[in-house]
């Protein structure tokens, strides 16, 4: 085999190993994808319905993840951040045995990045686990509400927020989707058959919040709940944490190093080719 | 024409010889140069905060905690007490005026509370290390501690250290809303550009609320 044969297989041998290596460097960072995650709340809103322990499971796993005990009516928990997959809301009765047979239970698929709001909504008779996707992106600089009516006492109410109507007619129990609203303090005012309520809530840009029409006894109220909450004005680009003073230093050019190299193993070669030209006449003259 | 060549092919020799150890000392030696420094040595010795631990977050609007105070990550050697950081005439984020202390950004949620609490450090000053020198050896799973003017303890939980280009920096994920109470640590890193005298990329911890 000639040289410059030897010479080709080496290079297309190093342009393979090349590849294989750049190819390596691509996979590693896309291999370490985020795990996920996402959070789910629990709430109990059926008016007439007794306190409750709330159960949550990882599906297929038999022992609870979270029991939340004696929860009454009105009752919202914070949000837990969970592992995505599938997850079983079971509910009891308040102090029942947790191998008990619940009283309802549902499903609910946990996306990752996503939130869910778990509660028994509607009459004790026909009290049922709703599973509520909450919102977790408001559009810049406003604020997202949006209502869950779970008063049986005014069982159809009108609920505004400042000048903005939420709802003209909620029923009980619904709940409506989400209202981009200007932020701000605002008056929330519900209007039922023959009652009505106001409550001042403060609502930041970049927020998302649920408002929740309880019976209280014989009377309505409005408990407001924040459902995400972001930074009051996002900073804009990067921040300047840092003067240099641990920075390794910039790299130095490197040509002039391989140039000079270069040079030198030209001039090498130069010279030994010149001597061993000279040596060879005289070995033939001797 | 013999006693012309030995000397001028000896001298190509030499000459030959010389500049390729010059050019390969010179480029063994620049190569190195353009590496990342890595925090030698250990870092100090930082116990963990004692006091009582702050209850979770609650869900109800205009829940107040009390605003922090200290911070403490005690895997890489800091407690800070932390000052407060506003925004820069531009509407970027303010870096502390001391690069040995940390600074809560006041616009963000507090540490404890629904939201993300976003807390700045410097890398470094001219000279030497600042107090988020080795914010990016940090893992998954690692501790940090809030003390707050009330005296109780929150406890974050990393989750993600991550670095961007300040360029691609994202905004949305750092500060946007999120459900529950989580923290932000930011740094500068990356490559340092001598000319603008500033550090092209972030260095982001994410961390949530540990129960």
């Amino acid at each position: 085999m000639t040289l410059t044969g030897r010479v080709a297989r080496l290079v297309r041998l190093a342009a393979v190993l090349g590849l294989a290596l750049g190819g390596l460097g691509l996979a590693g960072p896309a291999a370490s994808a985020s795990t996920g995650w996402g959070w789910l709340r629990l709430a109990h809103l059926s008016p007439n319905t007794p306190a409750v322990d709330v159960y949550l499971y990882s599906f297929g796993n038999p022992q609870a993840k979270i029991v939340l005990h004696h929860v009454g009516y009105g009752t919202v928990s914070a949000y837990e951040h969970v592992p995505a997959g599938e997850y079983t809301v079971a509910m009891r009765g308040a102090g029942a045995a947790a191998a008990s047979k619940p009283v309802l239970s549902t499903t609910v698929d946990v996306v990752n990045g996503k939130a869910y709001t778990v509660a028994g909504v509607g009459p004790a008779a026909g009290l049922r686990l709703e599973v509520f996707t909450d919102r977790l992106k408001a559009p810049r600089h406003k604020a997202l509400v949006r209502v869950i009516q779970a008063s049986m006492h005014q069982d159809t109410v009108k609920i505004s927020l400042g000048k903005t109507v939420l709802a003209g007619k909620l029923g009980f129990p619904a709940a409506t989707s989400y209202t981009a609203v200007a932020p701000g303090t605002l008056t929330v005012r519900v209007t039922g058959p023959t009652q009505h309520t106001t409550a001042e809530v403060t609502l930041s840009a970049d927020s998302i919040y649920t408002l929740v029409v309880l019976d209280d006894g014989n009377q309505i109220r409005v408990a407001s709940l924040e459902d995400s909450a972001g930074s009051k004005v996002m900073p804009d680009g990067g921040a300047a944490m840092g003067f240099g003073g641990t920075a390794p230093r910039p790299g130095e050019p490197l040509l002039p190093w391989v140039a000079a190299a270069c040079v030198g193993l030209i001039a090498l070669a130069g010279g030994m080719t010149v001597l061993s030209r000279r040596r060879r006449p005289a070995l033939h003259a001797r | 024409m013999r006693v012309v060549r030995r000397p001028v092919a000896s001298a190509f020799l030499l000459l030959g010889l010389v500049a390729a150890g010059v050019g390969a000392t010179g480029l063994a030696l620049a190569s190195q140069t353009g590496h990342q420094a890595t925090p030698a040595g250990r870092p100090t010795l930082v116990p963990i905060p004692i006091g009582r631990l702050a209850p979770g977050p609650l869900p109800t609007v205009g829940a107040r905690v009390a605003a922090p105070t200290r911070l403490v990550i005690p895997v890489i050697g800091v407690s800070t007490p932390l000052v407060r950081l506003g925004l820069t005439s531009s509407g970027a984020l303010q870096p502390p005026a001391s690069t040995s202390v940390a600074g809560w950004y006041t616009g963000s949620s507090r540490p404890g509370a629904i939201g993300p609490a976003v807390i700045g450090g410097h890398i470094d000053s001219y000279l030497g290390p600042g107090i988020f020198f080795r914010l990016r050896l940090l893992h998954q799973g690692d501790r940090v501690y809030i003390r707050r003017a009330d005296g109780t303890i929150v406890v974050f939980r990393v989750t993600a250290v991550r670095e961007y280009l300040k360029a691609r920096f994202p905004t949305a994920s750092v500060y946007g809303p999120v459900p529950d109470a989580q923290l932000r640590l930011i740094t500068c890193g990356g490559t340092f550009d001598p000319a603008a005298g500033h550090y092209l990329s972030n260095v982001i911890v994410y961390a949530v609320l540990s129960h």
